[in-house]
């Protein structure tokens, strides 16, 4: 049962970050119909621009805790930019051109061309990322958990709440949203909808980047830790629904729960499966996803 | 106020309009009126932006306008309430009102009371005020019909076009459409309407055109199109 429970809390933190990686998915699909399969890489970047970051804070005679929140915002223009360099160069032309394809090749070439960069700048090893907060674990009842999971999780909601209460609240939001519903008519709006498609990429990346710093200090970080966790944070999107919030939190805690229960109880040889397997079986008979719903339309 | 030479537009290869001349004045209501496929919905789609004119001219004021991005377009003082209403059906009545007022919310437009602007659109269509918290995609077309003329009339524009408000309405609802275009018109705005109930559209307006396969067939004053026997007999029916 113990052994359970604890299989069940470190499913959750590693399954908010495959949340945050889909939530980022759905913040271009919503938009542009398009997505950044380079969504692994810019959280790999985000990851390794903090550790460099961090390193260097910390180098300053910061403390750990200090030098990561003095990290965070850093990494989050980064990631802004970066979001919005893969829309400017790979994305882009491909919508203008109404093509079907040339956004999915661009954007997994800009990807691997960011894993050159990252392994030329970094490395090939994996590298250390220092922890904000101790690393010795909390016993709940026999559970063990790490401070820095519950930070994840708290982390990961926290972002997609402000994200969340920034489209729903705020007038550019609504623009967001509007043209999400409709861009043509949103460009009647006086919306530059080239402009909202650009910055959903840029709060896309930004949202992969965070999730790169929140998971570094439990992992470990390098060129090589996106591919696996954007592909599965891919599956996540497709199993909770391209169009639905709670559907990729959910997703993704089913995701990190189940990846972690067949690698003990079965073998870490098959870790991967029962989420693949979920995903086929989503895909034959929920193709919208077990949250997605067609939008309401009235004619 | 617009002023619009030998417009040819169409979609991908296949060309629509032929050369249209047409001219707005200030304060006046003008229609545009003809059969279906005969290229005013394409009309207004060039003049706002939603598809590139391939040559020809758009004036507003002074402006040239053609060839602009529809979001440009719109910050320069034209909204267009398009064909088939677009409302945006996620949001509540209340947010896609205030995404009519987005350059004046933004600063690309003088902001002036859009509060008290909001509350003029509820006057003008009370049903609007009933559903203001209500998501876009839940009402009937006619709700929507008014949520996207007030949306429209939200960016407090220099020239409103409406795109066939009318369409798929109860007749009880058109006449209250047309009402409320009047009474829109009696406050001074610019109007360009595009409409199939050419009897009605001839009725309110100042000026009108007739379109036939791209071109402009026939224009003058409402009043005289009304008599023209061929305009009666082509798209007034018997009844008129």
């Amino acid at each position: 049962m113990q052994i359970l429970g604890q299989l069940i809390v470190s499913g959750i933190s590693v399954g908010m970050i495959y949340g945050v990686i889909a939530f980022g998915y759905q913040l271009t699909f919503a938009t542009s119909k398009t997505l950044n399969f380079g969504q692994g890489e810019a959280l790999m970047l985000g990851a390794l621009v903090g550790l460099t970051t961090i390193n260097f804070l910390i180098g300053a005679g910061l403390g750990n805790l200090a030098a990561f929140l003095i990290m965070l915002p850093v990494v989050c223009v980064f990631g802004l930019l970066q979001g919005a360099a893969v829309e400017f160069f790979g994305v882009r032309q491909a919508v203008k051109n109404k093509s079907d394809s040339g956004w999915i090749m661009a954007t997994i070439a800009l990807g691997i061309i960011f894993k050159n960069m990252a392994e030329n700048i970094w490395g090939h090893d994996a590298l250390r990322f220092p922890s904000p907060l101790p690393e010795a674990a909390i016993s709940f009842g026999g559970v063990r958990i790490q401070p820095m999971e519950i930070a994840i999780v708290i982390g990961a909601i926290a972002l997609m709440i402000a994200i969340e209460i920034f489209n729903r609240r705020s007038i550019y939001g609504k623009a967001v949203i509007a043209t999400a519903n409709d861009r043509d008519a949103a460009g009647l709006m006086g919306i530059d909808t080239r402009l909202v498609i650009m910055f959903s990429y840029a709060l896309s990346s930004m949202s992969a980047a965070f999730a790169g710093v929140l998971v570094a200090p439990v992992t470990l970080t390098g060129a090589t830790m996106g591919a696996a966790l954007g592909l599965k944070a891919f599956a996540v999107a497709i199993i909770g629904g391209l169009s639905s919030g709670i559907g990729v939190v959910v997703g993704g805690l089913i995701l990190g729960i189940t990846e972690n229960l067949t690698g003990f109880y079965i073998s870490t040889g098959y870790k991967d499966v029962p989420g693949l397997l979920l995903l086929l079986l989503v895909l034959s008979l929920k193709p919208a996803g077990l949250f997605g719903a067609k939008a309401i339309k009235k004619v | 106020m617009l002023k619009v030479e030998k417009l040819v537009a169409g979609y991908g290869k296949v060309q629509v309009l032929h050369g249209v001349s047409i001219e707005v004045a200030d304060g006046q209501l003008v229609t545009l009126i003809g059969s279906n496929g005969a290229g005013k919905t394409t009309t207004l789609r060039a003049l706002s932006g939603m598809i590139a004119p391939q040559s020809g001219s758009i004036k507003l004021g002074a402006v040239e306008i053609a060839g602009l991005p529809s979001h440009r377009i719109t910050r320069l003082g034209v909204a267009h309430s398009p064909e088939g209403r677009r409302v945006f059906p996620t949001l509540p009545v209340s947010d896609n009102l205030l995404l009519g007022a987005f350059p004046r919310l933004t600063g690309a437009r003088p902001k002036g009371d859009t509060a008290a602007d909001l509350e003029k659109m509820f006057e003008l269509f009370p049903r609007l005020r009933e559903r203001r918290t209500q998501l876009a995609g839940t009402l009937s077309g006619g709700e929507q019909q008014m949520l996207a003329m007030a949306r429209a009339l939200m960016l407090n524009p220099d020239l409103l076009m409406l795109d066939e408000p009318s369409m798929g309405l109860s007749p009880r609802l058109v006449e209250e459409v047309f009402a409320t275009i009047a009474r829109l018109k009696a406050t001074g705005i610019t109007m360009l309407l595009v409409e199939q109930f050419a009897a009605a559209a001839l009725e309110v307006a100042d000026f009108g055109y007739v379109m036939e396969n791209g071109r402009i067939a026939a224009s003058g004053p409402a009043a005289r199109l009304r008599d023209d026997p061929a305009v009666r007999a082509a798209y007034l029916g018997a009844a008129h």
